[in-house]
């Protein structure tokens, strides 16, 4: 049996809301006011109502066999060979998810502040503390999550106080924006993909058993969605949409247009060092997820000397595209609407399975 | 012809065949396997294997097979000739030449017939209480008619005034209590020795604490002697469940070891975890608590130490009464307490004794300079080659102004003044005391001033390693902020290379090796990593009254220090006392 460690419920609540949150420092904010236009803020409202009928839906799944994962829980349902082709699907899923934020979170620094360091260095440097923090496991990424996080927040509070004076509220109008379906059906279809659910049914033993897993997943969509919203209010709220949908790092572009009075101004790269946590915190748990999945679905005693071929692959898929405007358009079109079948779909397979099951068993007895 | 010669002598040329003079040989043994292979074997090995094919390579010894000085078969039971004794003692302590152990021939009350004899070590002894002991047997015994062979029991029943006395009849024993300062008194015709408590060697009174001075509080600080520390301790806690167990480590130096502990508070999975890695040390000398604590850690190979180490006996009895365990090294004037969080080695126990608001603000002081400590010179990097526009116009000017004249990188000005300080700081502690005002004036002249007059670094940076030294000894625990010293480095290398996103990976592994660290099963981070509902004395100090429960962390039998209304003044108060 893997050994994982377990932690608390507010560590648990922090880990997820912070991995959702991490999302939001790249360019993934821009298109939510492409999409909603000045009602850009109201786009995560859709999503948050999907998340959580997506959690009590997986929640409802782990309570069938509440001493295992949705790992175990898929190859009970499916049988062998149809289950680990579904876990497989959601390995792929952790290793897209941990390499296509390699990727963007070295672009967006490359952008912000070292524009003149390879890019391959902050890749490996991004990897190394991946395989340092999955290696450790998941209770000291949750440890350390719970004490870096007051920073994180932190910060995004002290991002929206310093831009208060250059709020125009006239750039909130017209209210629903680009119209109700753009915002609720779209901007669900889109955010929806925010959270990872499926990350929270992997590590349910160590969060603390899935009677707690819909508490943890509803507090950390909440602050998850929460941030999105008010960081999509801030932004079209200091820039207007016109010039928010023009670049490509949102949060950092806010975090530079900051300047309260002459001592006080661009201060982004203290936001440096918040989004590279944030990153280094996601990318450790995708990774330690996609390991721990994987030794799951092998029955492997140890998940360990799986995290450095995975590492490895993460390493060298995320040089793969081409430049960011493509690893952007992988995100948006490969990466969102993928992490629906694990996120989702799966769990209501799984539900009917069970369902089908029950009623063969009925109807053979 | 005598002096023909020695002139000879003087002006001619002769080979000095001593060159070396002494020469520390090979033992024979070390290079042929073990001692119990004995002669012929050896001799074999020689003879059949070339010499210049033995790898130099000493095959390692189990401890059982190497020969600590105790001949085998001498260490049983004496015997009841005197005469015996004699031979088996001056054997096992290499006597004549051995000056220090002293045998002194006596009869029992003045009776020829009752040869007796004493033995014990000068030096280790109380000249005073052995004078009263010889005094008493010599001149106010009466010669007892009992049996010989009891004649040991009832001259420890009925004619020894010493307060700590016990028959011992093994050779072990025997050498035992002469090793530490006992007298062992043999009589003739009787198997059993009398050990007498006569210890009494030279030692350091209690003196003020020298590495952990504070302003209000107690001013003792523990000796290299066990038993006054333990004294000291006691002191403190005056209560019949403070608990002290002794164990010796240390083969060839027999070093005592103390684990003190509340009986009724600390947990006992605890204290036996402590006592089993104590007692499963198997080495030669303990010589200071220093070397116990690297023994028996956690983490040996985490730059963060994961024991507290104390010279302050009001800080060890404050730990023990949280229900931690104490561990004392005979010789050592640093206790060890176990287990020991971060938080608790940036403690100085002060703030306690001090008004909660002040212990507040130094603790919130000394979280800042915990901060600086490590990252100031990496941050200062990071900004001046990376991240420029961070600082106010104004500000970068008069840096890059003053960087001007420099001619080296800013990585390698940095890395010059922080090598200097270190230099400075390594010699202020080994420079005799009688120069050390030297050192003052080399730091700061030739460091401060100087070196910016001639253009070798720029003032703001003298500025900063200063801050950084500052907050580096504000630092209480000295184990942790050497620590903290050496992260600086790994800190001023990411900060250079990287920026504030090395510096923000660098945090990140930082924290999570340390949030991965436990100390005798307490995570290193309690109570914020993993969080606990302790929060009354971690960086914030909560008035004394409010300060209800001891840390949960440690899982002490007893949570409650005192009930929810310790001030039976207040209104209310005075029934709820319980």
């Amino acid at each position: 049996m893997i050994k994982e460690g377990k932690f608390g419920l507010a560590e648990a609540i922090i880990l997820m809301a912070v991995s959702n949150v991490a999302r939001v420092f790249l360019p993934y904010p821009r298109y939510l006011v492409e999409l909603g236009g000045s009602a850009a803020w109201m786009t995560p409202i859709g999503g948050l109502a999907v998340t959580l009928v997506g959690a009590y839906i997986m929640s409802l799944v782990l309570k069938k066999n509440p001493d295992n994962t949705i790992i175990e829980i898929t190859e009970e349902a499916f049988g062998s060979i149809l289950g680990i082709t579904f876990n497989l699907i959601t390995i792929a899923f952790f290793i897209s998810v941990c390499f296509l934020f390699v990727r963007e979170f070295s672009e967006a620094l490359i952008t912000a502040a070292l524009p003149e360091t390879p890019i391959s260095v902050i890749a490996t440097v991004y990897i190394a503390i991946g395989l340092l923090g999955s290696y450790l496991g998941i209770e000291a990424i949750a440890r350390s999550t719970r004490l870096t996080y007051i920073y994180v927040f932190g910060g995004i509070v002290l991002l929206l106080f310093a831009l208060t004076p250059q709020w125009k509220f006239d750039n909130l109008f017209p209210v629903f924006g680009n119209g109700f379906f753009p915002i609720f059906g779209l901007g669900a279809f889109s955010t929806a993909a925010v959270t990872e659910i499926i990350l929270a049914a992997v590590l349910v033993q160590a969060i603390g058993g899935a009677d707690k897993y819909m508490r943890i997943n509803f507090f950390a969509a909440l602050i998850a969605f929460t941030v999105l919203g008010v960081l999509l209010a801030a932004l079209v709220l200091t820039m207007g949409k016109e010039v928010a949908t023009e670049t490509s790092l949102p949060f950092y572009r806010l975090s530079r247009n900051i300047y309260l009075g002459r001592f006080f101004q661009r201060v982004e790269a203290l936001f440096i060092i918040i989004w590279s946590i944030v990153g280094a915190i996601k990318i450790a748990l995708t990774l330690y997820g996609a390991s721990v999945s994987l030794a799951r679905t092998l029955k492997l005693p140890d998940y360990r000397p799986l995290i450095w071929p995975l590492g490895l692959i993460v390493f060298i898929f995320s040089f793969l595209p081409p430049d960011l405007p493509t690893t952007m358009k992988l995100d948006t079109d490969f990466l969102r609407p993928f992490a629906h079948i694990p996120n989702y779909l799966l769990p209501l397979l799984i539900l009917a399975a069970y369902w089908l099951k029950g009623r063969m068993r009925r109807a053979g007895s | 012809m005598n002096t023909l010669k020695t002139f000879l002598e003087m002006i001619s040329y002769r080979e000095n065949l001593d060159r070396e003079g002494f020469i520390l040989r090979e033992n024979k043994d070390d290079k042929i396997a073990g001692p119990d292979s004995g002669g012929k074997d050896a001799d074999k090995e020689t003879s059949d294997k070339p010499q210049a094919k033995k790898r130099n390579f000493i095959k390692p010894r189990r401890p059982a097979e190497i020969n600590y000085g105790i001949p085998p078969g001498k260490t049983d039971s004496a015997s009841s000739a005197l005469e015996q004794n004699r031979e088996a003692i001056n054997k096992l302590y290499g006597l004549p030449d051995n000056k220090d152990i002293i045998t002194r021939d006596f009869f029992l009350g003045m009776n020829t017939t009752y040869k007796s004899m004493a033995v014990f070590i000068d030096g280790l002894t109380d000249k005073s209480v052995l004078n009263m002991l010889f005094e008493a047997l010599m001149l106010f015994a009466e010669p007892p008619d009992a049996d010989r062979g009891k004649l040991a029991a009832l001259v420890m029943k009925a004619l020894l005034p010493g307060n700590q006395v016990k028959m011992i009849s093994s050779f072990k024993d025997i050498l035992a209590a002469v090793n530490i300062g006992d007298t062992v008194l043999f009589f003739d015709g009787c198997a059993e020795a009398v050990a007498v408590e006569t210890k009494g060697w030279e030692h350091r009174g209690v003196e003020m604490p020298v590495t952990e001075q504070i302003i209000r509080g107690p001013q003792e600080a523990f000796t290299e002697t066990l038993r006054a520390n333990t004294g000291l301790l006691r002191k403190i806690i005056k209560n019949e469940n403070l608990t002290t167990e002794f164990f010796v480590v240390g083969r060839r130096s027999q070093t005592p070891v103390a684990v003190m502990y509340l009986r009724d508070l600390a947990n006992p999975a605890l204290v036996d975890e402590v006592k089993r890695r104590i007692k499963s040390i198997k080495t030669d000398a303990m010589l200071d608590s220093g070397v116990l604590e690297q023994l028996i850690e956690d983490h040996p190979y985490n730059l963060h130490p994961t024991i507290l180490a104390t010279e302050r006996p009001d800080r060890v009895a404050s730990k023990i009464l949280e229900g931690r365990v104490a561990i004392i090294v005979d010789g050592s004037p640093f206790v060890l307490t176990a287990p020991a969080t971060m938080y608790e080695q940036l403690h100085t126990g002060e703030e306690l004794y001090n008004r909660w608001q002040y212990g507040t603000f130094i603790r919130w002081l000394r979280a800042a300079a915990f901060l600086l400590s490590f990252l100031l010179p990496g941050l200062y990097l990071a900004i001046v080659l990376y991240h420029q526009e961070m600082l106010p116009t104004e500000l970068i000017l008069a840096i890059a102004g003053n960087r001007e004249k420099v001619p080296f990188p800013s990585i390698v000005e940095v890395l010059l003044m922080e090598l200097s300080f270190e230099l400075i700081r390594e010699a202020g502690l080994r420079i005799p005391g009688v120069m050390g005002s030297t050192i003052g004036i080399v730091g700061a002249l030739i460091l401060g001033q100087a070196a910016v007059q001639a253009n070798i670094v720029s003032p703001i940076l003298v500025i900063l390693v200063a801050v950084t030294g500052l907050a580096s000894f504000a630092i209480p625990y000295y184990s942790l902020a050497f620590s903290l010293r050496i992260y600086r480095f790994i800190y001023i290398a990411l900060g250079s290379m990287l920026g504030f996103f090395g510096i923000s990976m660098g945090l990140f592994a930082h924290v999570a090796l340390a949030a991965n660290l436990k100390s005798f099963g307490v995570p290193y981070l309690a109570p914020t990593g993993p969080k606990t509902s302790d929060w009354t004395d971690v960086v914030s100090v909560a008035p004394v009254f409010f300060q209800e429960k001891r840390p949960d962390y440690i899982n002490p039998l007893d949570l409650t220090r005192q009930p929810k209304v310790s001030r039976g003044w207040i209104k209310g108060g005075g029934n709820q006392d319980d």
